[in-house]
């Protein structure tokens, strides 16, 4: 095989912000080695909890790479996203995404699946629209929590995690961009690696994995990276953040090309997140000012990318904060909230199933969190279309608006007793907006012996359900990182369940 | 002064329990068997009657009508209409029972409720509601959830303590074992409540009544002919019904149940009392937290006032104003549909002087009956019966 030249494209594109997002489980890799009487490896990965998935994690690090960018979600034309697994092998992954940031409904963009190079074709199918005019700023989001299949070499390093990018034309945001995409390449090569049958659950693993390392990531990656120089004189960068399926390949392809890993322990504390852990690395690196290499890998493909960042780019030094903590949990812990162990009684299910009509009516004011603001008093009613009379003065004239996403509660349960799907202990709040509005969601389990009336609240939005393999998104109530420390006796209390 | 216009002249029930061994029909057949029973003088023809059954899908029936109990008494033919008005549909069975009599349009109306809670498992019984309703707003919301919020809120506002909460289960306990149809009838003490399992926090698993089958019936007739069937009619004196948001985030406080609130209002405006003037009540303690909210907005205790009161045997068989003298749905039980009818049997026996060892003393005549349910806790349903001519 021999590579074509690298073809940079002219017209840089800028990088305005970035934003990073972690589940909230870690499993330590020894464990999942110990439960195969196989060597584990060290560190952990990231798992996500039942209520989490690949498309929560976008909507998280989409939320804080906006943030870091100062742009609303309502003034992104466009958005690319990559995951080799999207929540719906068919169905409207992309737009119940986009709905919950609360993007304009004329939002452009596409959904890149299938592997894990994904993230790399975000980036690249961004890349072009703005190259092409017309389009900016744009947001790139890579996410995965794969599945991995039980036993395999994979199972180990299978992690979880989400990086964005907002992407705009030089300008766009009225300064020079932080940092700038300045040439990519991209190669291919039919083999199998990582793969998914259709109707597989879980991702299986290649064969061979010294046939893996030595015939086809190595040097592919290398070559793909040397080829950013292309036939000019251009010097390679020396910092490079490179999809690392097994956490050891990715600091021999640095070698290979003469520099070393980026972008931290991200690693050591996630795992292999996928098609987000270039970028994720990447976004990292971009807290430093340099030339920075970025190599994708998935499914046979490789796409090298060179970034030149000029300054800090905002949000890139909050990627370790938004990465750190989570909790360990048991391997059997793991097994539940991935779906590969669960009891044997019949979940109950939804009263009102995710393909009916109330879901039709009611997407937009679930996934974007709104209420109906009365014109005559100001009481929000919530949710809109069950509420065409205002509960407090009986006006029928509404604004339709979005729900702050902070607020304190007002008081609470933790339900210990809940049949399957559910799984105790399940918090469920009454919580004042800040706004004003009134609403009762459900909290997450790791709050359960902290909460306490009046503790200030976030929202995030989360997996409330599977519906006959559809999933159901909607916000939880996470008690705030400034709530004050939690009563001794309300979490021993909370514990005991 | 009171309404006066209906009287209750027979009323019974079946020992309430998990009746694996009975179909609803059998339930059914035992309470109206008993009612009869009860009748002091002759064997009144029943020209109609309301059912109340909350939720026939609790046994895999659903959409029944009021055609399935007429046949299990042997009436089939008569007028019967099914009430479903959540954990009130017995009382507001009553209360529309006693209208259609009042109306003239029937003289001798049965009202009976009849509930089997049992027969499915219990994941795919009431627990079941956890997945009903909103696909977000209530996902969760199991029964005790409909009142918990209240506890906590109750404690963090008036400093009500868990103790408080058991000492409602301990004296509803306690009552349950001296009324032979109590479900539970056993003695069971504040430490024992604490010691239970969290079901839903602040809520133990003693401070939760059980899922129990049941049935009860009421046979009334009109004041002018109630003295063909007894000496010791008891008159409907007065009634209120009272809705209010149907979610819990909807509500204008969570320290009390303004349904309640309205529908004891309405009651007593139309019996011409207060709650002072009553003798004894059957409320709604679905949970302990229940109770206190109850007697609070009855008007029996000062808002946050209610768990010192419970605390202090102000409502015990021999205390101020006896409050669940028949263990309530705590000890009896709580088969839905028949509750607010099996309510009704105790204020009935209780103002006939004939309740046995729970008898409370009557000095003025009335008693009060109380349900509150739905989602949000938004339907209340009370009627007060008196003895008074």
């Amino acid at each position: 095989m021999t590579p074509d030249p690298v073809t940079p494209r002219t017209g840089a594109v800028g990088i305005v912000g970035v934003g990073a997002a972690a589940p909230t489980l870690r499993l330590a890799m020894a464990e999942v080695g110990k439960a195969w009487a196989a060597g584990g490896g060290k560190g952990t990965v990231a798992v996500c909890e039942s209520d989490e998935d690949t498309l929560t994690l976008a909507w998280e690090a989409t939320t804080r790479a906006l943030a870091a960018a100062g742009i609303e979600a309502t003034d992104i034309s466009g958005l690319w996203w990559g995951t080799s697994r999207p929540p719906l092998a068919e169905g409207p992954s992309h737009a119940m995404l986009t709905t919950a940031l609360g993007c304009a409904p004329d939002i452009a963009g596409a959904l890149c699946a299938g592997s894990p190079h994904a993230g790399m074709e975000a980036l690249v199918g961004a890349w072009d629209a703005i190259g092409a005019g017309g389009a900016g700023p744009v947001v790139v989001v890579a996410s995965d929590a794969l599945v991995p299949g039980l036993g395999t070499a994979g199972e180990v390093t299978t992690g979880a995690g989400a990086v964005a990018l907002v992407l705009g034309a030089p300008g766009d945001n009225g300064s020079a961009p932080a940092a700038r995409l300045v040439a990519r390449t991209t190669r291919s090569m039919a083999v199998v690696d990582r793969y998914r049958g259709d109707g597989d659950y879980a991702t299986g693993d290649v064969y061979d994995g010294r046939l893996f390392r030595e015939e086809v990531f190595i040097p592919l990656l290398a070559d793909t990276g040397k080829a950013l120089a292309g036939d000019t004189t251009t010097a390679l960068p020396t910092t490079w953040a490179l999809s690392d399926p097994d956490g050891k390949l990715g600091a021999a392809v640095a070698k290979r090309l003469g520099g070393a890993a980026g972008g931290g322990d991200i690693q050591g504390a996630l795992g292999d997140t996928g098609a987000a852990a270039a970028l994720l690395k990447a976004a990292a690196a971009m807290a430093e000012p340099g030339a920075l290499g970025v190599i994708g890998y998935g499914g046979g493909r490789a796409t090298a990318v060179t970034v030149e960042v000029a300054k800090p780019v905002p949000g890139a030094a909050d990627v370790p904060a938004a990465l750190a903590g989570g909790t360990t949990v048991p391997y059997t812990h793991v097994l539940k909230a991935r779906g590969q162990l669960s009891p044997q009684a019949d979940p109950i299910p939804m009263g009102v199933p995710p393909a009916s009509a109330a879901f039709v009516r009611g997407a937009r004011e679930m996934l974007s969190l709104e209420g109906a603001r009365c014109r005559a008093c100001g009481t929000v009613s919530t949710p809109p279309s069950i509420h065409p009379t205002c509960i407090a003065c009986g006006s029928a004239e509404f604004d339709v608006v979005p729900l702050a996403r902070r607020g304190t509660v007002q008081t609470f349960v933790v339900n210990q007793t809940m049949p399957p799907p559910f799984t105790a202990p399940l918090p469920l709040i009454v919580l004042d907006f800040e706004d004003g509005a009134r609403l009762m969601l459900q909290g997450v389990p790791g709050d359960a012996g902290a909460l306490a009336i009046g503790d200030p609240v976030v929202l995030t939005l989360r997996r409330y359900a599977v519906e006959r393999g559809i999933p159901v998104y909607g916000y939880k109530a996470l008690r705030a990182q400034d709530a004050p420390a939690p009563d001794e006796a309300t979490a021993a209390v909370g514990a005991e369940g | 002064m009171a309404w006066n216009k209906v009287a209750v002249v027979g009323a019974g029930l079946i020992k309430m329990g998990e009746l694996f061994e009975q179909s609803y029909e059998q339930m059914a057949a035992g309470a109206y068997r008993a009612a009869l029973a009860s009748v002091d003088k002759g064997a009144p023809a029943i020209d109609a009657a309301i059912v109340a059954t909350q939720r026939g899908t609790l046994w895999g029936q659903e959409g029944i009508g009021g055609n399935t109990v007429p046949t299990a008494l042997g009436l089939a033919g008569i007028p019967c209409t099914r009430v479903e008005n959540a954990c009130p549909s017995g009382s507001d069975a009553f209360r529309i029972g006693a209208m259609v009599v009042a109306s003239g349009v029937h003289d001798v109306v049965l009202v009976i409720g009849v509930e089997k809670m049992r027969d499915k498992s219990t994941q795919e019984g009431l627990l079941a509601r956890a997945a009903a309703g909103h696909p977000l707003y209530n996902r969760g919301e199991t029964a005790p959830v409909l009142f918990a919020p209240f506890a906590t809120r109750h404690m963090h506002e008036f400093g009500t303590t868990p103790e408080m909460l058991a000492s409602v289960a301990v004296k509803n306990h306690h009552n349950g074992c001296l009324d032979p149809y109590a479900h539970f009838q056993n003695e069971i003490t504040v430490d024992q409540v604490l010691a239970s399992p969290l079901v839903c926090s602040p809520l133990r698993l003693l401070d939760c009544c059980p899922q129990t089958d049941g049935a009860a019936a009421v046979i009334l007739t009109t004041a002018e002919r109630a003295h063909e069937f007894t000496d010791k009619p008891v008159y409907v004196a007065g009634f209120g019904v009272a809705t209010d948001h149907p979610y819990l985030h909807e509500k204008s406080t969570y320290v009390g149940l303004p349904a309640t609130t309205l529908a004891s209002g309405r009651a007593y405006d139309m019996a011409g009392v207060g709650p002072s003037d009553i003798d004894m009540a059957e409320v709604h303690d679905c949970f302990t937290i229940t109770e206190i909210l109850d007697i609070e907005d009855l008007g029996f205790v000062e808002k946050g006032k209610g768990g010192p009161a419970s605390l202090e045997g102000e409502t015990a068989l021999d205390g101020r104003i006896p409050v669940n003298p028949s263990g309530g749905l705590l000890a009896k039980g709580h088969p839905i549909g028949a509750t607010g009818i099996a309510q009704i049997t105790e204020c009935w026996w209780q103002l006939r002087e004939e309740a046995g060892e729970r008898q409370v003393a009557i000095r003025n005549g009335f008693a009060l009956q109380h349900n509150v349910g739905g989602r949000g806790s938004g339907v209340s349903v009370v009627n007060i019966l008196t003895r008074n001519a």
